[in-house]
């Protein structure tokens, strides 16, 4: 089976182009690599097909793998989601809590899920006045630990 | 030939099982996968893979606030009224595993979780109240599902009463009373005004009473006085008294025998005697 050039530029923009069909932010990866490896054959026509299939393979699992280590971006917002609009927010104890079992109030600057006092506990015993992080909601409680 | 039908069919598969490894979660939602049928993780928003063939997306849950409607109920209140109540709970998502595996439909469990706590805090209050405390029913009402709600995942936001009337027979009832009372007060004002006139009408009569007994002591005062004045005068001369008196007696036994329906006329024989007899003479 003779190989030319093109047919990896072909396959690489009908990889780019499943990319619409298919949203999932990969196969564009693939399609990359199959086009730098016709870029690569056009220029050095004695390229080998396993070294091509090598290339591509390489070319389109390191573009893949350094999107989602370096250029992946973070979620601009955790609107919407279970635990991420109040989870890591930080409050004042208004009334602190000796033990892990009993209830104490958190105040927070804004209001959180539509109220800015909350019930909460914690393991530690927390003073009033104590600044704290929200480390889990449960329910109409929240769990939090000293600053 | 058989290879590279081979190939095609191992390239489908391939890129089936890519396409069925990579999952794309939309923003407010949060998808639980399963592996072999246990949890295995939740996919957050943007891009994931799961291995194919060993897991699957099992649930989709949505992590975004929620409106429940409550529907209405009949309530019957600690002074046995029946009113017709309704509800909205605002509802969020935020632990999906919980909400998934703890219970088998949060939504349905959370309405009727907030239908049998509303019917027991209306339960415990005077029609009257539960008909002007709705802040209060609102927070027993959070208070009291807190519990269970925190072990479903879900978190209340509020839950807010939507009507509280009172069931149509007791509405009538209600005019009726309210009628009733406009009723009574105007009977209670009318019998006031006329215990009220009564009251003065027999105090006019007493004070007239009084006066009337007033003058007749002044009159027999006065016709004491004037029989004392006559006794003083006629002392020990009596004649020209009992002159005076025969002669006035006489008189009226003439307009006695004068008038038309006196048949008879009988004069005493001893007139002078008589008279002297009036007048205590001996």
């Amino acid at each position: 089976m003779h190989v030319e050039w093109w047919y990896w530029i072909v396959l690489g923009f009908v990889l780019i182009g499943a990319e619409l069909v298919v949203p999932s932010f990969t196969i564009i990866w693939f399609g990359l690599g199959a086009v730098m490896v016709g870029a690569v054959f056009a220029l050095w026509r004695g390229f080998p097909l396993a070294g091509q299939l090598c290339l591509w393979t390489v070319a389109s699992v390191s573009f893949t793998i350094l999107w989602f280590k370096y250029l992946k971006p973070k979620s601009a917002t955790g609107a919407g989601q279970a635990k991420e609009s109040i989870v890591g927010e930080t409050g004042m104890m208004i009334q602190g809590v000796a033990t892990p079992f009993e209830r104490g109030t958190v105040k927070f600057p804004v209001s959180l899920l539509g109220a800015d006092e909350w019930r909460c506990y914690a393991d530690t015993p927390l003073q009033t006045g104590d600044r704290v992080r929200v480390l889990d909601i449960q329910g109409q409680i929240l769990k939090v630990a000293k600053l | 030939m058989p290879g590279i039908v081979i190939f095609v069919v191992l390239l489908v598969l391939v890129a089936a099982t890519l396409f069925a490894g990579v999952k794309t979660v939309p923003q407010g939602q949060e998808w639980l996968v399963e592996r072999l049928g246990k949890y295995h993780a939740t996919l957050k928003p943007g891009l994931n893979f799961i291995i194919p063939y060993i897991d699957a997306v099992a649930y989709r849950v949505s992590t975004k606030g929620d409106v429940l409607a409550v529907g209405a109920q009949e309530v019957i209140t600690k002074d046995n009224a029946v009113i017709i109540t309704n509800a909205v709970a605002f509802i969020k998502v935020v632990d999906p595993i919980k909400a998934v595996y703890e219970i088998q439909n949060y939504e349905i469990a959370i309405q009727n979780l907030v239908m049998t706590s509303l019917r027991a805090i209306i339960g415990q209050m005077d029609l009257n109240n539960a008909l002007s405390e709705r802040e209060q029913i609102k927070a027993k009402l959070q208070d009291g599902i807190a519990k269970e709600v925190a072990t479903w995942g879900i978190y209340v936001q509020s839950v807010e009463i939507q009507d509280i009337k009172p069931s149509p027979s007791m509405q009538q009832a209600m005019e009726q009373q309210a009628s009733a009372d406009r009723f009574k007060q105007a009977t209670i004002l009318e019998a006031e005004g006329k215990r009220e006139a009564m009251i003065r009408e027999a105090e006019g009569k007493l004070e007239a009473a009084k006066r009337e007994a007033e003058a007749q002591i002044r009159l027999a005062e006065a016709s004491a006085k004037a029989i004392g004045d006559i006794s003083a005068a006629i002392r020990d001369r009596d004649l020209p008294a009992v002159f005076l008196l025969g002669d006035r007696y006489i008189n009226t036994l003439q307009k006695i025998a004068q008038s038309p329906n006196a048949k008879m006329v009988v004069l005493p024989a001893d007139l002078p005697a008589a008279i002297r007899g009036i007048l205590g003479k001996p």
